[in-house]
């Protein structure tokens, strides 16, 4: 790293939140140290930004920031279903803004995604969770087992701060569940392999196995009885997941097998999990909307009060929504949308550019595991927060 | 700011020994004063009582923990929704309300003021930020220090004594997150749970990896606090709560205090006799007796109400013994270096040995107790049950009758091994109400502009009908005034103001960090220049209570 570095700085290109960053913003593309090539593509996106794009769009063309909120409070008072939706960039700050508009708006607030595959209620009021942070797992942890996520392309520094990196003792076990060849099943140390439709019978089957009742005889048995060895011969486990074993029709049910065996271990010895959210602001945004409402997940406040949104299709009936410094999801081409972000969105109806947070605002992100970070603006611009944004919005909206 | 007179009412503040004189209050620029001008607004509370402000010293309303417990309990709130309305947010109540439900609903009744009992120091900025969305009260929170790793290897050095490096490191913390006290949760118990599930049974069982020993952490962060002259002395959630026969650990543990000042948290959880595995029995007198003869040592009563409630607590292996008990939901999340937590929905029945001498105990606590300067009233909100019972505990405490038909619909073993069959007719009085629900927590608190009405007083007022019903004159107060403005009146929030955060300040040398940051950088994933909350949308406004003799 030349002189010229900055940081320590902490990076949101993914819910991992490294916070030991320094920036080399000599060249065309940033440098991180430690290195990491998301990190450095996030980075480089957000601060080689073009000078001259808009402050923002009104139907693609360029408008002032007010006739832009002016069309957008419109838009949302004229709105008989809103919907807010994104947050995969969002701060702490955004999202309490965002959830104080949807109250006034009695909108519909999703941090999953609109229109992916409903994987069922949430697992975790059935029956609870045990978890951990980043620095209990790396220090304790002797088996750490990743099912079906591949988290050395979508979590880069994952297995380094779990402990993985060079130099990691030996007597530690990295088991990667999962029938593809992915960068972090090169990794495994001990790699198990069957489809994903036999993800709920494999769960089912080690719970069974825990409590020394045999399944029936299947072609996963050995590899669930070596599985079942390792766990059994230490006294602190962690199980790594995420979208590959809880999203998509019947998630439900396999994050809810994964928690019983999880439960059904934490007897004889520690055991705790990790999920891997998709984006750097979900965890936040969720958490966010727990305080604020009581419910995290997707929460309707059409009713005058918040509802927990427990629906195959939750967003049917929106004419509008409002994304959140997010990718825009498959909507029904008659829902107008204003979109808050960093980058111009010609598809929107509206759109303001927000700053980047982590590159040019500061803010407030959670980490994967919860733990909140500060994040700086090592490239300060002149665009305001969606924070900012979302409360001229309130005002102007009225209502 | 309004200026306020209110004229006619019945007084009630133990603080500046007024008890129940018909004397005016008077209000302006947010504060008691001695007299207003005749154009002051005019609240005639004639054959009403006036206290100050209910102020809470130990619950648990915001930060991950209780966030987590929301989660968890979608369920408790369904059918408990806030509708939304010109002036108020939206939310959820139950018994883990939302953050907004939770400073509408403790201003309802009358609180002014909350402290957040458990934070984890590496989760401030999410405790910080619940607090700024729980408007209407003010709020301080205590940091959780009885299992980090960091202190442990400085009270290692130290050989368990109080070091220069231990009160800077504490004072430290305290800056970095603004936190306003310590809090001792399972001393040591909860770091080997993490290892691998166990726990610390005695206080001088050593903690593995760390050579310490729940004794030592006691004395060693204790004795700083007290020799930082921290507001408020070290907060103790002992070891071996909930334990049969743990009335000997509490003990041991308020001999190893005594001479120094310390709080005990929820000390009904922790007044059992009998042996571990067994039944419990009540041993209750004798703590009251040891409190009796140790000034210097206070603490909170922790009552269970029979009914729901939702056990969260940084005391992991105690969530998982219960966990087990119940079968039912379990949440447990291990924070590094610092804490554990641990969740379970639970729910206390009369018919139940158990509960019922837990209830009793809670009670005993109370009506056996000298001194309400030194026993206050909580219930560990929303572990023995949630804030609203407080108007029905209340009653218990002041209506013979009352407690005795509660008395005898609980389980009659249990409460014949209690103290509450031996004739005991005490009835508290208004008096002895307002000082163990605002001037006895405000004390032992530190904050000396609340929990009384003298001048200069913080004007959180609260102005009940003075009604037999003890429960319902207690559940809904006529006026709240709240920094001098006019709050709740007949049960309707008319305000929706932020509160203020209290931080403590106690002085630390700065070169302290360059033992910290070494020993920060081998145990935590946080970089040590990222740790500390200096935002100031988080800490500010706030009152710094500076430390001091």
């Amino acid at each position: 790293m030349p002189d010229v570095a900055i940081g320590p700085v902490t990076c949101a290109g993914c819910g991992l939140l490294c916070d030991d960053v320094r920036l080399d913003l000599s060249g065309e593309a940033v440098r991180l140290q430690p290195a990491c090539d998301l990190g450095a593509r996030w980075f480089t996106e957000r601060v080689r930004r073009a000078d001259d794009a808009p402050a923002a769009t009104i139907e693609g063309e360029p408008a002032e920031v007010k006739a832009a909120l002016v069309r957008a409070a419109a838009l949302l008072r004229g709105s008989r279903r809103p919907l807010i939706y994104g947050f995969e960039q969002s701060t702490v700050e955004g999202a309490r803004a965002a959830v104080a508009l949807a109250d006034r708006l009695g909108a519909l607030v999703m941090t999953d995604t609109p229109g992916d595959p409903w994987p069922g209620a949430p697992a975790l009021p059935l029956r609870g969770v045990t978890t951990a942070t980043l620095g209990e797992i790396r220090d304790r942890s002797r088996v750490v087992v990743i099912w079906r996520e591949d988290p050395e392309t979508t979590h880069p520094r994952l297995l380094e701060r779990l402990g993985f990196g060079a130099g990691s003792p030996a007597q530690r076990t990295l088991v990667v569940i999962d029938d593809r060849d992915t960068p972090t099943a090169a990794r495994a140390t001990l790699r198990l392999q069957w489809p994903r439709e036999r993800d709920l019978a494999a769960l089912v089957s080690l719970h069974a196995l825990q409590r020394d009742r045999p399944p029936a005889p299947s072609d996963l048995d050995a590899q669930l009885a070596t599985l079942m060895e390792h766990v059994r011969d230490v006294p602190h486990v962690a199980v790594v997941h995420g979208s590959g074993l809880g999203a998509g029709d019947g998630g439900q049910r396999r994050a809810l097998a994964l928690h019983e065996l999880t439960r059904a271990l934490s007897h004889e010895r520690h055991v705790v999990t990790m999920a891997l959210p998709r984006a750097a602001g979900i965890t936040g945004a969720q958490d966010v909307l727990a305080w604020q409402t009581g419910y995290a997940g997707s929460v309707d406040l059409a009713g005058g009060h918040p509802e927990l949104v427990v629906s195959t299709h939750p967003a049917d009936g929106v004419d509008l929504a409002l994304r959140i410094e997010g990718a825009a999801a498959p909507l029904p081409a008659h829902v107008a949308e204003i979109s808050l972000g960093h980058g111009p969105d010609a598809d929107a109806g509206v759109w303001i550019r927000t700053a980047a947070p982590g590159v040019e605002a500061e803010g407030t992100a959670h980490r994967l595991d919860g733990v909140p970070l500060a994040l700086q603006a090592p490239r300060a611009g002149e665009a305001p927060t969606a924070a900012a944004v979302l409360t001229r919005l309130l005002t102007e909206v009225g209502l | 700011m309004t200026a306020i007179r209110i004229t006619g009412g019945r007084v009630h503040d133990p603080t500046n020994e007024v008890d129940g004189e018909i004397r005016d209050v008077c209000i302006n620029g947010g504060k008691v004063v001695s007299d207003v001008g005749h154009d002051a607004r005019r609240i005639d509370a004639r054959g009403m009582v006036v206290m100050p402000g209910g102020v809470d010293i130990h619950a648990h309303i915001a930060g991950p923990k209780v966030n987590a417990a929301r989660k968890l309990t979608p369920e408790d709130r369904r059918d408990d929704p806030l509708d939304r309305t010109e002036l108020l947010r939206s939310g959820t109540g139950g018994l883990v309300p939302s953050t907004f439900a939770t400073g509408y609903r403790y201003s309802l009744l009358g609180y002014t003021t909350v402290v957040e009992a458990a934070a984890p120091p590496l989760a401030a900025r999410q405790v910080l930020a619940e607090l700024r969305d729980t408007p209407m009260i003010d709020s301080a929170f205590l940091i959780l220090m009885g299992n980090n790793q960091v202190l442990f290897e400085l009270i290692r050095e130290s050989r368990g004594a109080v070091s220069s490096q231990l009160r800077d490191a504490v004072a430290w913390w305290l800056d970095a997150t603004g936190g306003y006290g310590v809090k001792l949760v399972n001393p040591g118990g909860v770091e080997v749970f993490k290892q691998d599930n166990g726990n610390v049974h005695s206080l001088d069982d050593e903690v593995p990896g760390y050579a310490v020993t729940p004794r030592q952490v006691l004395e060693a962060i204790g004795g700083a606090v007290d020799e930082l002259g921290l507001p408020h002395p070290v907060h103790i959630h002992a070891n071996n709560l909930g334990v049969p026969g743990n009335a000997d650990t509490t003990l041991e543990t308020m001999r190893t205090v005594s001479g120094r000042q310390a709080h005990f948290a929820h000390l009904q959880f922790h007044c059992y006799g009998g042996k571990p595995g067994g039944q419990p029995r009540s041993r209750a007198p004798e703590l009251l007796d040891y409190l009796a003869s140790h000034p210097e040592i206070t603490a909170d009563v922790g009552q269970v109400m029979f009914g729901p409630a939702v056990t969260m607590t940084a005391d992991g292996p105690l969530s998982a013994a219960l966990r087990d008990l119940d079968g039912g939901k379990w949440l447990n999340h291990d924070t590094e270096v610092e804490t554990g937590c641990g969740i379970v929905p639970y729910r206390y029945r009369a018919g139940s040995y158990v509960h019922a001498l837990q209830w009793a105990i809670g009670l005993e606590l109370f009506l056996l107790g000298k001194d309400p300067w030194q026993v206050m009233l909580s219930t560990d909100h929303p572990n023995g049950g949630s804030f609203l019972s407080y108007p029905k505990l209340i009653r218990l405490l002041m209506d013979r009758a009352f407690r005795d038909d509660q008395i005898g619909r609980a389980n009659q073993r249990a409460i014949r091994r209690t103290a509450l069959l031996d004739g005991l007719d005490r009835e508290y009085t208004l008096n002895e109400i307002a000082i163990i629900t605002r001037a006895g927590p405000a004390r032992r608190l530190g904050l000396r502009h609340k929990g009384h009405l003298g001048v200069g007083a913080d004007a959180d007022v609260t102005i009940y009908h003075d009604r037999a019903d003890r429960e319902e004159m207690f559940a809904t107060p006529r006026y709240v005034i709240k920094g001098g403005e006019l709050a709740v009146e007949e049960g309707e929030l008319r305000r929706s103001d932020d509160g203020l955060l209290h931080s403590s300040s106690a002085r630390f040398d700065p070169d302290v960090v360059r033992v910290l940051e070494p020993l920060f950088g081998d145990r935590y994933t946080v970089a040590f220049e990222h740790y500390p909350v200096r935002d100031p949308a988080l800490r500010e406004p706030a009152r710094i209570v500076e430390a001091g003799p």
